[in-house]
C-alpha cells in the first residue's frame, strides 16, 4: 500500500514537473536564451568533449589496424616468397 | 633410416610452413598459435597513455571553449596580446622536430647508430629552442601583466599553455636520456624500442601544439 502511494505521489509530481517546465529545469544554462553566448559556449564545448573520445579511440584502433594490416601483408609475402627447396630431401640426407 | 630422415624433415616443414597470426609480443609466450608481433606491449602502453593524455588537454581545451565562445570581448579589456608571429616561427620549429625525430627512427631502424644520434641530438635542439622562445615569450607577457591571476584569461593560457611546455620539457628529458643512450651505443637494429616509445611521445606532444596554438593565439 505504502509502496503504491509512494509510486502514485512520484508520478503525480512527475506530471506537474512536465506542466510547469521552469521549475523542472535541471539544466545550468537552460534558463538563458536561445542565443545566449553563455548557453552557445557550453554547447561548443560539450561537443568538443562529445567528439574527443570518438577521436581518440578511433585514432588508436584505426592506428593498431593499420599495423595488424602491415603485419598480415608483411607476412604472407614471406610466406609467399619461401623457397619450397626445403621439401625436397636431398641424397645426402636420404642416405643413399 | 632413409624413411626415418624424410619423416623427420617433413615434420620439420611443417611446423616452419605454418602460418603466424599478427599480435603483440611480450609477456609470457600464447601456448597455441604463435604470432608475428604487431607492436610491443610497451608500445601499446605508451599508446594508451598518449589517449589519456589527449583526453586530459581536451578537458582544458573544453574549458577554455566555454570562456572563450561566452566572452564578448576576447582577451578582455587591459590585457595584452599573445605574440602570434613568434609563436607561428616558434611553432615551425617544433613541427619540424616531429620529422627530424622520424629520421632518427629510420636510423635506428635500420642500425645507423650514426645518423640516429645526429638526428636526435637535431630534435633536442629544435625542443629546446621552442621551450625558450616560450619561456621569453611568458617572461615578456608577465612584464605586460598577464599573469595567472590577472583575469581569466592569463589563468586560460598558462594552464593550457604551460601544461603543453611541461610535457614538452618531459618529452625533452626523455630525449636527452635516449640521446645518451644512444651516444652510448645501446640501441641496434633489433634493440630500438626505447627511441620507438620516445619518438612516439615527442611526436604526440608536436602534434598537440597546433591545436592549442590555433585554439589559444588565432581563435
Amino acid at each position: 500500500m505504502l509502496k503504491r502511494n509512494t509510486l502514485l505521489t512520484s508520478l503525480l509530481a512527475g506530471l506537474a514537473a512536465g506542466l510547469v517546465p521552469a521549475l523542472a529545469s535541471a539544466c545550468s544554462v537552460c534558463v538563458t536564451g536561445d542565443n545566449d553566448p553563455t548557453s552557445n559556449a557550453f554547447n561548443w564545448s560539450v561537443l568538443f568533449l562529445m567528439a574527443t573520445p570518438y577521436a581518440v579511440v578511433g585514432s588508436i584502433a584505426g592506428w593498431l589496424f593499420f599495423k595488424y594490416r602491415r603485419a598480415a601483408a608483411k607476412r604472407d609475402q614471406d610466406h609467399a616468397t619461401e623457397s619450397p627447396l626445403h621439401l625436397a630431401w636431398s641424397e645426402k640426407e636420404s642416405g643413399r | 633410416m632413409a624413411q626415418t630422415s624424410i619423416a623427420k624433415r617433413l615434420d620439420e616443414t611443417l611446423v616452419e610452413l605454418e602460418p603466424k597470426r599478427p599480435g603483440f609480443s611480450g609477456g609470457e609466450p600464447p601456448p597455441v598459435s604463435p604470432q608475428t608481433p604487431i607492436g610491443n606491449n610497451v608500445w601499446l602502453a605508451i599508446l594508451v597513455f598518449l589517449g589519456a593524455e589527449a583526453m586530459f588537454f581536451a578537458g582544458l581545451m573544453g574549458a577554455y571553449i566555454v570562456f572563450r565562445v561566452g566572452a564578448a570581448v576576447w582577451p578582455p579589456p587591459f590585457q595584452p596580446r599573445l605574440p602570434v608571429g613568434v609563436t607561428g616561427v616558434n611553432t615551425v620549429f617544433l613541427l619540424a622536430s616531429a620529422a627530424t625525430i622520424r629520421v632518427a627512427l629510420r636510423g635506428a631502424r635500420r642500425g645507423d647508430g650514426t645518423q640516429l644520434v645526429r638526428w636526435l641530438g637535431l630534435t633536442a635542439l629544435l625542443g629546446a629552442i621552442f621551450l625558450a622562445v616560450q619561456g621569453y615569450e611568458w617572461i615578456e607577457l608577465i612584464q605586460f601583466g598577464l599573469t595567472v591571476s590577472s583575469s581569466v584569461y592569463g589563468g586560460l593560457f598558462y594552464t593550457l599553455i604551460g601544461f603543453h611546455a611541461l610535457h614538452v620539457f618531459g618529452a625533452l628529458v626523455w630525449l636527452m636520456v635516449v640521446f645518451a643512450l644512444a651516444r652510448r651505443g645501446h640501441y641496434s637494429k633489433d634493440r630500438y624500442l626505447g627511441v620507438q616509445t620516445c619518438a612516439m611521445y615527442w611526436t604526440f606532444v608536436v602534434a598537440l601544439w597546433p591545436a592549442l596554438y590555433g585554439l589559444v593565439y588565432l581563435y
